[in-house]
């Protein structure tokens, strides 16, 4: 699935009537199969920009296509995650997992048994096999990460959308799941067979690892600073982190978000 | 633990002690004393009548309450999450909320008559509040990422309020019908009172309506002191009961 925005704008309306802009002629495609990361400072509208293509927020002005039909709500052709994770507490991770398949149009014709199948099958590939009759808040940070995952790609939404998913973890599970992403994404598979996916995160070095371009943005409003290919060779490995084009593009991103970073971090 | 339960024992026992003294020495033949109270418990439960009063009153208490929770907690997940739902009913609420329960006997003896019915509509009237507001309030209080999640996954309406509202609104609501409980168990000994004071002690049964008649009739004051500690007893019970099954049903809350 192709999404397409089209000189979106964003204002919020507070209750004194007062308007702030939040995204300003926001112009984006990201294409079939394309892993596109969104970085910039806090501030720059980069959530507000994932909610839109959710379904969750309407632009201002502007539009936003979807395989070339407008967008007026959520749907399971747009699957997000949540940077809070939003787990179900009640639910174990196998209820949460066959939660969108047990109570979303994506399970309607599915026989139990066939969402049983499919939930085993999601959380083998995440590595939740084991963790699958836990409760939400008997994981970890990183388990939790991949409970949000594993109901994400459950349904098999043609687009995931995932608002920066492993700013809560650290570095070294952050590495490790970078990598699980690719592998799940199907970067060592062919280029068909990948999902479109719009992530973001404030991470420079993350968005240089994962993406097939990176979009920078700037903050007050939002707006698309500029946007950086990413050629680096797929499959992307820990030689990929030591590449000096992979230091060059990151190098790039910082000097243009540093001296607002800067600011925001001292103000 | 033998000298904790010593010490908890002690205060207890000195006043029934007391109790047991004072009333030897200055009370009539009529004036109940513990010594007494235990000899008719024994009687009264033996007999059966204790129990078989209080299994009438408990299955009038579970009635009601199953009633009020079957109303309340759809209708509060509706108000919480429906600003025109809770703008229309709000106001009929709050105007019958201040409206004790016993205050709509006579209108719950003329419907129903003086039997069960009459005290299965008091407790599910004296319920039907505590459980509908802490609805309301749990309602209101889900994470709205979890309701937005939901969305996402294409789940809405009726269908959100079942999978999503409702179980993230549980503990809120659990203490709703904690309260509920004992509030209805409360009603129903003041209902069968009334009901059995207006049936002339006839077969509308329960316990309260024992008390009612120990008191109109026999004038048998142990025996109503019987069934005051039974009343304590079985609320205490009932609320022990009630906590462990929400437990049970709600394994994702640690305690």
């Amino acid at each position: 699935m192709t999404i397409d925005l089209q000189s979106v704008r964003k204002e919020f309306v507070a209750r004194d009537g007062a308007r702030t802009p939040a995204v300003e002629d926001v112009s984006l495609t990201l294409g079939e199969g394309e892993f596109v990361v969104i970085v910039g400072p806090s501030g720059c509208g980069k959530t507000t920009v994932l909610n839109m293509i959710a379904g969750l927020e309407r632009p201002t002005a502007g539009a936003i296509l979807a395989d070339g039909r407008p967008v007026t709500g959520p749907g399971v052709d747009r699957g997000v995650m949540f940077q809070d994770y939003a787990l179900f507490p009640w639910r174990t991770v196998a209820e949460n997992v066959a939660f969108p398949l047990r109570f979303g149009p994506a399970g309607a014709g599915l026989s139990g048994a066939a969402i049983g199948d499919r939930v085993d099958a999601t959380l083998t590939l995440v590595g939740l096999a084991a963790a699958r009759d836990k409760y939400p808040h008997q994981l970890s940070g990183g388990m939790r990460q991949r409970v949000a995952l594993a109901r994400l790609l459950s349904y098999e939404p043609k687009v995931l959308l995932m608002d920066e998913p492993l700013a809560a973890l650290d570095a070294q599970t952050r590495t490790i799941l970078q990598d699980e992403l690719l592998r799940i994404w199907g970067q060592d598979g062919p280029a068909a067979s990948r999902r479109t996916v719009l992530f973001i995160t404030h991470a420079i070095d993350e968005a240089v690892f994962l993406a097939d371009r990176v979009v920078v943005m700037s903050s007050h409003p939002g707006r698309v600073r500029e946007i950086v290919p990413v050629d680096l060779p797929r499959p992307r490995n820990d030689a990929t982190r030591a590449d000096p084009d992979f230091q060059r593009i990151a190098q790039h991103i910082w000097s243009l978000i540093k001296n607002e970073a800067y600011r925001a971090a001292t103000s | 633990m033998n000298a904790r339960l010593l010490r908890m024992a002690t205060l207890p026992v000195a006043l029934i002690a007391l109790w047991e003294a004072l009333g030897r020495a200055l009370g009539g033949p009529r004036t109940p004393l513990p010594s007494k109270v235990a000899g008719e418990a024994a009687l009264l439960i033996m007999s059966g009548d204790l129990p078989a009063a209080l299994a009438q009153s408990l299955g009038r208490v579970f009635s009601g309450f199953a009633i009020a929770a079957a109303i309340a907690i759809p209708l509060g997940i509706a108000m919480g999450r429906l600003r025109a739902v809770e703008r229309n009913l709000d106001p009929v609420i709050e105007s019958f909320r201040p409206v004790a329960a016993i205050a709509m006997l006579p209108l719950a003896i003329l419907w129903l008559g003086a039997g069960s019915g009459a005290a299965v509509m008091l407790v599910a009237y004296a319920a039907f509040f505590p459980i509908l507001i802490h609805a309301v309030a749990g309602a209101k209080g889900v994470d709205a990422n979890l309701a937005r999640a939901a969305a996402t996954m294409g789940v809405s309406g009726a269908t959100l309020a079942r999978s999503v509202i409702m179980p993230a609104a549980m503990p809120q609501i659990a203490v709703g019908l904690r309260i509920g409980l004992a509030v209805a168990w409360t009603a129903i000994v003041a209902a069968e009172l009334a009901v059995g004071a207006k049936a002339g002690g006839g077969a509308s049964g329960g316990v309260g309506q024992m008390m009612f008649a120990y008191y109109a009739y026999s004038i048998e004051l142990n025996r109503i002191i019987v069934c005051m500690i039974a009343v304590g007893l079985v609320s205490l019970a009932l609320d022990r009961l009630m906590r462990f099954a929400l437990a049970r049903a709600m394994p994702w809350i640690e305690t």
